[in-house]
């Protein structure tokens, strides 16, 4: 495929490890996911660049390049690379002119659906901080400028611009609010402990969280995106779940039953906490209504039950319990009811997570002692492993569209954070400082 | 501190106003009619639930979709970009600086006792032969010094995911406790806390490496 050559070409700064495909398992060669079924067809998009009309002189460059990445990771659009098609993009001008219709013609002919371009600049001569910038969408279909964007901002924001450009681009051809502006909590060692931090999507503008000295672990969004529930060490003898209000940096405890209390998740309505606690003994799973307090045993097993995630409807739950000798992943409805078995193959399936479409569930699976991500319907009918190779994988996280996951590997040696697509393709890696980066979480869309 | 956390989660609790019913079904079903522990049905009363390990929890519906995108415009007016999700600047916190004083501390007084630790197989928390010979020993040390509290910690090595590897960690931890119980160590002298695959005793991807994170560590408590 050229579009593919095109693409690499255009991203060849951004890491593609090599060798890493989607391993499509016995059984399952009719498995599709959504980006790559026969029929998905991608909207080609070429970006006819950001005129620098003033500012600094990293503006307009920046803008571009964070816009083309983010238009590629949204997998809605197959980027295009203009002049290679012999599109003279300095055409287009402000998109009113001759120039620009002449573009308009030959990206039409050519067979590219969106032209997108625009400019940069000073909002004001006297305020060097505040920079603006405006994009423009031309959609070759109805043969119109169909509209833009005008944005302004501090120059510390830019980034922030081109995502929201970017998400508006989704929004405009698929009706979903995109995943440019979603973020990425995650563990990262400080010192000898390890404290949470959040990163924009793209693995940009890290901020650390908590500063206890000690361990804060597996973080995961509230469904309104203002709070994550966490494991947190208080000292190192008692171990809880917290909550952290990110705007104001509050931060409570919300269970302290005593004993190991893990893997919290808030349900899709926000209306439940599921977790893991032995305080009765060993790890069975809890529900907690937020609103009345009640708790909720949900499993009875002599045996580890942990790592609940909810079905997308919130009226299920996947989890990982050990009962069988290792762990496997298990499904039951969200009160406990009609417990049954989900994994069958190899002797470790764990960390599942719910994709927010709700047709995979990822989890990490243990093929001949190597951790991997694998993906299995609910039904248990398709089961696929998407990475292969050396390293632990561990913690997948669902984008919001369903369409990447986040996950830790010490696939380069240290633990770090990549993205990969839902079908096994594209790994990039997200962190690169630091001597250990883990646990990611992917926050919903705003 | 605490009541300025309990006023925020009030404040928050009553703000819940427009999350409709959930899709679940009310009716609780008890799993093999085990006994739950329900909470107080307090409503926001996080002085009362705190006590039963249980804190208070803010409205965390989504209040509305959108994100906050307005489409495109011919004629776009101008739109402020602000600094997208508020982070609040992390407080630099006494406690690091006091849990690293305990842990030296506990260090020094778990070495000046000699104990012995426990390493354990891949995917094991069973007690070997020499895992039982180091806990015999330990035994020995805690019936003749009857005031010393001891804490197990389990580890694991970074095989494995972290959530499971905390509950493996619980296990060898437990399973040492009990053997020094079994031993004749009264058990509310020993605790037990896991901490998985995150505080290794080393850092390289080799078994000799791996064998050394998979251990039951034994800690002499100071202080509280």
């Amino acid at each position: 495929m050229t579009q593919v050559k095109l693409i690499s070409a255009w991203f060849g700064g951004v890491l593609l490890i090599a060798g890493l495909f989607g391993i499509l398992e016995s059984g399952a060669a009719d498995v599709f996911l959504e980006a790559t079924r026969p029929d998905f067809q991608k909207i080609s998009l070429g970006v006819a660049g950001m005129q620098n009309g003033g500012g600094p002189d990293w503006l307009g460059g920046r803008i571009e390049e964070v816009l083309k990445k983010d238009v590629k990771r949204s997998l809605v659009f197959d980027l295009v690379d203009l002049p290679s098609l012999g599109i003279k993009t300095h055409d287009i001008g402000n998109g009113m002119g001759t120039g620009s219709k002449a573009v308009f013609k030959q990206a039409a002919e050519k067979g590219v659906s969106v032209l997108v371009w625009g400019k940069t600049g000073l909002k004001e001569a006297d305020k060097e901080a505040d920079v603006n910038m405006e994009g423009f969408v031309y959609d070759s279909g109805s043969d119109e400028v169909v509209g833009g964007k005008r944005y302004t901002g501090s120059s510390s924001v830019v980034r922030l611009m081109a995502h929201r450009f970017a998400d508006e681009l989704v929004f405009r051809y698929t009706g979903e609010p995109g995943i440019a502006r979603t973020k990425i909590a995650y563990v990262a060692e400080h010192g000898t402990a390890r404290e949470l931090f959040v990163m924009d999507y793209d693995g940009y503008d890290a901020r650390q969280l908590t500063a206890d000295g000690f361990l804060n672990l597996m973080p995961r969004w509230s469904p309104d995106r203002r709070f994550l529930v966490f494991t947190a060490y208080r000292n190192r003898n008692t171990q809880d779940i917290d909550m952290i209000e990110l705007s104001t940096g509050k931060r409570w405890t919300v269970i302290s039953l005593g004993g190991l209390n893990i893997t919290p998740a808030l349900s899709p309505d926000g209306n439940f906490l599921a977790f893991a606690s032995s305080h009765e003994g060993n790890s069975e799973l809890y529900r907690l209504d937020t609103r009345t307090k009640a708790l909720q045993r949900l499993t009875v097993n002599p045996s580890g039950d942990l790592s609940p995630s909810w079905s997308p409807n919130g009226r299920e739950l996947v989890f990982v319990s050990d009962r069988g000798g290792g762990p496997q992943l298990f499904l039951m409805g969200s009160d406990g009811s009609n417990v049954r078995r989900l994994t069958f193959e190899g002797d470790y399936n764990a960390a599942p997570v719910w994709s927010p479409r709700g047709n995979w569930i990822a989890y990490v699976c243990r093929t001949r002692r190597e951790y991997k991500l694998c993906v299995i319907s609910p039904d248990g009918q398709k089961r696929m492993q998407l990475t292969t190779g050396p390293g632990v994988e561990d913690s997948p996280s669902w984008s919001p569209d369903g369409r990447h996951l986040v996950f830790s590997s010490t696939a380069d040696g240290k633990s770090h954070i990549y993205m990969i697509n839902a079908d096994g393709k594209d790994i990039e890696r997200l962190t690169f400082e630091g001597t250990h980066n883990s646990a990611p979480s992917w926050s919903p869309a705003s | 501190m605490k009541k300025a956390l309990c006023t925020c989660g009030l404040a928050l609790v009553a703000s819940i106003a427009l999350i409709g019913m959930p899709g679940c079904s009310k009716k609780s079903i008890q799993s093999g009619g085990d006994s739950q522990s329900t909470q107080g049905m307090t409503k926001g009363g996080s002085s009362d639930s705190s006590k039963s390990g249980v804190g208070s929890f803010p409205d965390t519906g989504v209040q509305s979709g959108g994100g906050g995108l307005q489409g495109l415009n011919k004629n776009p007016s101008e739109e402020r970009v602000g600094s997208g999700t508020m982070l609040a600047k992390v407080d630099p916190s006494s406690s690091a600086g006091r849990q690293m004083d305990e842990m030296l501390a506990e260090q020094a007084a778990s070495a000046a006792a000699g104990l012995r630790d426990v390493l354990f197989a891949y995917d094991s928390w069973t007690i070997s032969e020499d895992g039982r010979q180091a806990l015999n020993r330990d035994a020995e040390w805690m019936k003749s010094n009857p005031s010393a509290q001891v804490k197990v910690e389990g580890h694991c090595d970074e095989r494995g995911t972290s959530a499971y590897n905390l509950v493996l960690g619980e296990k060898r931890a437990k399973a040492a406790r009990n053997y020094l119980v079994e031993l004749g160590v009264g058990a509310n002298r020993l605790s037990v806390v896991s901490y998985g695959k995150e505080r290794p005793f080393c850092n390289e991807h080799a078994e000799s490496c791996y064998q050394q994170n998979r251990r039951g560590h034994l800690v002499v408590k100071t202080g509280k």
